[in-house]
């Protein structure tokens, strides 16, 4: 086990290295950025002088060196937009948006593997069709929407949970609703057909003809080898939810780190939309190796 | 109780799936009983009911297939009144089964100990040390080696044979008293398909239990069977002791399938081996008559008359066949020969 997980995570650090790199790269793929830096005033001479100042006629690899000396250090450079360190903007919209990303797939695991393991108990009966129905209006719903109708029904109609904003918990309800249904029906269905095919499998007839309880079949038996693939995605859903909560977060007026890539994009704040890039790389990173350790540590036959 | 009664007692089982086409009988009235000690010896080719003969008797049928039955008595219960619980208490305690695909039948994600201990845990009220003694003690039992530093294994880091004698292991950790084979060595190397067939018949004598033993091979039924039921799509066509049936078999299927047998120094080499021509009948709605007719040499018109009479052997009370032809017009004709 813990040589796998030593490979696994050497494995992680390399892609985290050739991450950094095409996040660093991605400053030259919009345009010269001492012509950009210099401005719509700015002459030849400017830029040129911006070039030496920056180290923009280094070569790329060294530029690349010093970046990540730099990142390393905690030092993500300076936004151009807000005049402040990139740390210190991130650190204040990151736990936001990783708080709202938790709470979403805690929700969406909480929606979707009760679900999904009733609906394989059930197979093709009503439990089954309606769970069927709640995962494809889950998936065909646009976020935009059903933000909207819980703002009216739960904020507006029956002012239960605030229309905006991210002072307190109260605020954080509906985003996580919205989020948290639109991560589930993948889950779900990955879960039904996981206990599905685990639930028709010989060692399962092997419990069953031992007297095992039909609940421990179902919650130890079955569920410990039908719940691999659902760690992945769930993993792949969480990084997701962490990086694709622009609309959400618009809609509610949640300053975290998905509105701020969205507007830093719109802004052209390059160091601040490199370093988004870089953060919510290494957190996917992250959930799937941390996927991968616990995958290994529910599958024997995975650590060999 | 009275100790006449035996073991257990099926008759008149059906089993039926219903499928997109019809309902498939795939098991069409079949009687039989299985005193305590005793080995039953189901016998037929792929697709005759005999696994799922043995499936439903554990209530262990897939969820498609329905089973009724004017009679299934185990150890004086009748198991056609009990529910979900009855019948959890009673398989892996008292009677259990062992799977033709040792490769498949143990949970990946646990170890050889955990399984072990479990079955005993969940009908006996014993401390895990208990368990894992017992379940050390049947491994080496079955003949596994360093049985103790076994336990810490999962099943993938074992051979087929190995995690069928793991399998065996497990089904006897209650004791039971009945056990039912399900062709448990037919996924194996042919030498260690003897090593466990032995193993199997001493460790049945060794703890008494009863056994119903399901095959396809002949051969294996004279070693081991004290009675034997001859199954042919989803009936019993030939029923009786072991020594009986060898000796003088009579319905014209139960010949066919000896005729198979190769017989080493007999049978010549380059010889082509016996065969009976034809397939088993596809068992989609009502059938009438012997199913048997249509890949029968001594077929004849009677044969598609419903009912097929059940005869006996003149002299032999359990030996017992399904066909219109009498014992002596049976005996009398060289049935097969030529046939393939």
């Amino acid at each position: 086990m813990l040589s796998y997980a030593l490979k696994r995570t050497g494995v992680a650090v390399l892609l985290a290295l050739c991450v950094s790199f095409g996040s660093y790269m991605l400053v030259f793929l919009a345009g010269d950025p001492a012509i950009l830096l210099a401005g719509e005033t700015g002459t030849a001479a400017d830029a040129e002088r911006i070039r030496q100042i920056y180290g923009f006629d280094d070569p790329i690899v060294f530029q690349y060196a010093n970046w990540l000396g730099r990142v390393l250090q905690g030092d993500l450079g300076r936004s151009l937009y807000f005049n402040q360190p990139v740390t210190t903007i991130l650190l204040g919209r990151i736990p936001v948006t990783l708080g709202l990303g938790t709470a979403a797939i805690l929700f969406a695991l909480a929606l979707a593997i009760p679900l999904g393991i009733a609906a394989a108990r059930w197979r093709n009966t009503i439990v089954d069709r309606g769970a069927l129905l709640i995962a494809v209006v889950g998936q065909a719903m646009p976020s935009f929407w059903f933000s909207l109708i819980l703002v009216i029904w739960f904020s507006v109609k029956y002012p239960l949970f605030p229309t905006s904003g991210s002072e307190t918990w109260r605020h954080f309800v509906l985003p996580t609703i919205v989020l948290g249904y639109f991560a589930a029906p993948a889950i779900m269905r990955l879960t039904r057909s996981g206990m599905a095919t685990v639930l028709d499998s010989d060692y399962i007839r092997t419990a069953r003809a031992m007297g095992i309880s039909a609940r421990k079949i179902m919650f130890k038996h079955a569920l410990r080898n039908a719940i691999l693939p659902v760690v992945s995605l769930s993993a792949a859903q969480f990084g997701y939810l962490l990086a694709g909560s622009v609309v959400v977060e618009s809609v509610f007026a949640i300053h975290g780190a998905g509105r701020l890539a969205w507007e830093s994009v719109l802004r052209s704040d390059l160091p601040t939309v490199q370093a988004l890039v870089l953060a919510f790389s290494l957190m996917y990173i992250l959930l799937t190796l941390a996927a991968d350790l616990v995958n290994a540590w529910l599958d024997p036959r995975l650590r060999s | 109780m009275s100790s006449s009664e035996p073991l257990l007692d099926v008759r008149d089982l059906h089993v039926d799936i219903p499928l997109m086409t019809g309902v498939l009988h795939a098991v069409r009235g079949i009687s039989f009983s299985v005193g305590r000690g005793e080995t039953l010896c189901l016998v037929g080719e792929s697709g005759c009911g005999k696994s799922l003969t043995a499936l439903a008797v554990m209530g262990l049928l897939p969820r498609r297939a329905r089973r009724r039955a004017a009679q299934l008595r185990f150890a004086g219960q009748d198991m056609l009144q009990l529910d979900t619980r009855g019948l959890e208490k009673l398989r892996g305690d008292r009677m259990a089964m062992i799977f033709q695909e040792p490769m498949t039948s143990l949970n990946p994600a646990f170890t050889i100990g955990d399984q072990l201990a479990e079955v005993l845990r969940q009908h006996r009220p014993v401390s895990r040390r208990e368990a894992r003694d017992r379940a050390v003690f049947l491994l080496e039992k079955v003949g596994i080696t360093a049985a103790a530093s076994r336990l810490g294994q999962y099943p993938h880091q074992l051979s087929g044979g190995l995690r069928q004698r793991v399998m065996i292991a497990m089904a006897l950790m209650c004791g039971p008293e009945l056990i039912l084979a399900d062709e448990p060595t037919t996924a194996l190397d042919v030498t260690v398909q003897a090593q466990l067939l032995h193993l199997l018949v001493d460790l049945q004598r060794e703890f008494g239990m009863a056994m119903i033993f399901i095959t396809h091979d002949l051969g294996v039924v004279s070693r081991i069977a004290d009675k034997v039921a001859v199954m042919y799509a989803g009936k019993v066509v030939e029923a009786g002791g072991c020594q009986r049936i060898f000796r003088d078999p009579l319905h014209p299927y139960t010949r066919g399938l000896m005729r198979c047998i190769p017989v080493p120094g007999r049978t010549k080499p380059g010889e082509k081996l016996a065969a009976i021509p034809g397939i088993v009948p596809a068992l989609v709605g009502e059938m009438t008559g012997c199913a048997f007719r249509y890949r029968c040499p001594m077929a004849h018109d009677a044969c598609a008359d419903d009912p097929v009479p059940v005869r006996g052997a003149a002299g032999e009370a359990d030996h017992r066949y399904r066909c219109v032809l009498t014992p002596e017009r049976l005996r009398e004709e060289a049935v097969w020969e030529g046939a393939a």
